[in-house]
């Protein structure tokens, strides 16, 4: 690609965007939606090199062509199971002969409009929208098994999906929801999953994104607390061609609380950016974050943890931690913690670090018999261990272990590149 | 089995070790002593390879092969095995995953028998027992909060189950009060045994009361100013270290820094 291309990218993207949407095939439920959306994203600028929210991520992967072209490879056979209960899109289109609920959660073929969209990518997923899944689960019911959402994207060439997931916990529900996204090939999933809570309501979330190294991700993930409700998050996340993440978390209704806790790993070329904001709009919510980076090799992983506390929400507590971890000098974590605060009356706390494994605690392994990249591995792990420790369900635990310890593994040639 | 011979060894780039030879041979107890920055420390972190613990001169051969030339990892896989002054912690790596790690690595390298998770278990509670240690210290993580003396028994533990040929001990002594000694102490000496050698790094004697060794050293400046049987020990005790080392109780000072 040339570099007059690249320099174009944010201009040609939005040219593309439009273009698709308004070619995308009419769904009655989905106009209202595809107006607004489609108002926004021609109101929008896709980021260049100097948006400084994209400072870390360059859209220059896309110059491939990936929105040029709707995905539209078949899901592979076997699927993974990660509860009794399954949802299954594929290349964000529904895929019924896969899917099973249970009772007290129905689902819906449409989308709402959703406040708290920043990114032009969310806007195109609005815009072009032909499917659109949205789970609601009735008040009071306490959903017995976990539902897996399985976001499959499935692509021989360069090309993309919009894939759209609502989820509505009514009053006094509970629910456990594993996303997970899956893919293999150069398919760029371009992502929108919001979460409303009400009144005592309760979400445990998993987020689990493990797709291929060279599938692309741009998300965005909103939770909608807009009653006294409590959302417990585990992200899990291995770095890919381009992987961005945008978080925003509303906390509407005093007493709500958020707590958020996430892995993200990016080894080889690997890329992966999480922005995280949560906004403190009322009194006395609170918010705990906690994240854990690893990049190796040549890999490259951003976090930028944002919270805002507003002038009227008094009594928030509101935490942030982020530490990382570089397995070798030619990796790179940037990490930014972001505060805002417009009240006296608050409790908020925030660490950012950037370390290396410790050499003596590589030599006290090493001293007994473990070969460095073993000891290496263990140290990685050791890292993150007490999130994996502390997963409520055994089937992601049993899902993470084994994907953790392959994605801290030894890569070929790491040792000679940090010598 | 351990054959050193005129060496010469440098930390962060400072000669600490001028000349130190010593020979060890299976079934035999050594105890080497001295003041504080003798390079008693630096000894035995340069045996098992500490990063910026260089040999600059001489040799140091472990069954007939020059350390010198070897990667922490293989020198344990040879069977040679330090317990650290300061037992290094590693939280979220749990004590028994870090056992069994190190016991897979070390028996296949010297072609013993694997043991399955259940004869690994056994194997480490019974260690446990033997110096003392609670089982529930197999869950936590390495060293992770534990006290100067219950990482001194942890030590002693992950040396019963190794078997090593070689057991360098530094300064497994400090930090203990009389009972946890004597644990130690016991715990030692069942390994002691026709095939196994074992280096006492030591400052004091008291050790010595319940590990008896064959031979005592005297370090002092890197190098041996003196060796003799169990008897040198006691003296020691009597007069202190000044009338070895012509009144200088300190050496170069370096090796508690970097301990």
């Amino acid at each position: 690609m040339s570099r007059d291309t690249a320099l174009n990218l944010p201009e040609d993207l939005k040219t593309r965007a439009l273009e698709n949407a308004r070619q995308a095939t009419p769904v009655e439920a989905l106009a209202p939606l595809r107006r607004d959306a489609l108002t926004a994203l021609e109101g929008a600028a896709f980021p260049g090199r100097k948006t400084e929210a994209w400072k870390y991520t360059s859209l220059f992967p896309l110059t491939d062509g990936h929105l040029a072209r709707r995905a539209e490879g078949e899901a592979p056979a076997d699927l993974p199971m990660l509860g009794e209960y399954r949802l299954v899109l594929v290349n964000g289109r529904l895929d019924e002969d896969h899917t099973a609920l249970p009772e007290g959660v129905t689902l819906g073929r449409q989308a709402r409009r959703l406040e708290g969209l920043t990114t032009p990518f969310a806007f195109y997923n609005g815009a072009a929208l032909e499917d659109a899944v949205t789970l609601d689960v009735a008040a009071n019911t306490d959903v017995s098994a976990p539902i897996q959402v399985l976001h499959v994207s499935a692509g021989d060439s360069p090309s993309h999906c919009n894939t759209r997931l609502e989820v509505n916990l009514a009053a006094g529900s509970r629910l456990t929801l594993i996303e997970q996204y899956l893919g293999d090939g150069p398919v760029l999933t371009n992502a929108v999953t919001a979460i409303q809570a009400a009144d005592n309501a309760h979400l445990t979330h998993y987020r689990l994104q493990a797709d291929a190294g060279d599938s692309l991700h741009i998300g965005t993930l909103l939770f909608q607390q807009t009653g006294v409700s409590r959302i417990d998050s585990y992200q899990l996340m291995a770095g890919n061609r381009l992987r961005r993440n945008d978080v925003r978390a509303f906390l509407d209704k005093s007493g709500a609380e958020l707590n958020m806790h996430g892995i993200f790993v990016a080894r080889e070329r690997s890329h992966i950016d999480n922005q995280l904001c949560v906004e403190h709009r009322v009194p006395e919510c609170t918010s705990n974050q906690v994240y854990r980076g690893l990049a190796g090799e040549k890999g490259r992983a951003v976090l930028n943890g944002r919270i805002h506390i507003h002038p009227g929400a008094k009594g928030t507590l509101a935490e942030l931690s982020n530490k990382n971890l570089l397995l070798n000098p030619g990796a790179e974590i940037d990490t930014k913690p972001e505060l805002e605060i417009y009240n006296d009356d608050v409790k908020c706390a925030h660490g950012a670090t950037v370390g290396q494994l410790d050499a003596l605690q590589q030599f006290y392994l090493q001293s007994r018999g473990i070969p460095l990249a073993e000891a290496k591995r263990m140290l990685s792990l050791g890292f993150v261990n007490e999130l994996i420790m502390s997963l409520p369900d055994q089937a992601v635990a049993d899902w993470a272990q084994p994907w953790l310890a392959a994605e801290l593994g030894q890569r070929p040639g790491a040792d000679e590149e940090a010598a | 089995m351990l054959e050193i011979r005129d060496l010469h060894a440098s930390v962060a780039g400072e000669p600490i070790l001028k000349g130190l030879s010593l020979t060890v041979k299976p079934s035999e107890v050594h105890a080497i002593m001295g003041p504080n920055g003798s390079g008693k420390s630096t000894l035995a972190n340069v045996l098992a390879g500490r990063d910026n613990y260089e040999i600059t001169g001489g040799e140091a051969l472990f069954e007939g092969k020059s350390l010198a030339e070897l990667e922490p990892e293989e020198r344990a896989q040879l069977g040679l095995f330090l317990a650290f002054q300061y037992p290094v912690e590693i939280p979220g790596v749990s004590n028994m995953e870090f056992l069994k790690a190190a016991l897979e690595a070390t028996r296949a390298a010297q072609g013993k028998e694997e043991w399955d998770s259940v004869t690994l278990l056994r194997k480490a509670r019974e260690a446990c027992k033997q110096v003392d240690l609670d089982p529930q210290f197999l869950k936590r993580g390495v060293n992770e909060g534990f006290s100067g003396g219950e990482k001194k028994r942890n030590e002693i533990m992950q040396m019963l189950l190794m078997e090593p040929k070689l057991a360098l001990l530094d300064e497994t002594d400090s930090g203990l009060d009389i009972d946890a000694l004597q644990t130690v102490a016991k715990g030692v000496n069942s390994l002691r045994g026709p095939e196994r050698g074992i280096v006492l790094v030591t400052h004091y004697q008291r050790l010595l009361d319940y590990i008896v060794p064959d031979h005592v050293h005297v370090l002092s400046g890197g190098r041996i100013v003196k060796s003799g049987g169990k008897e040198l020990a006691l003296e020691l005790e009597q007069h202190g270290y000044g009338w070895l080392t012509g009144g200088q109780d300190g050496g170069n000072g370096k090796e508690d820094r970097t301990a």
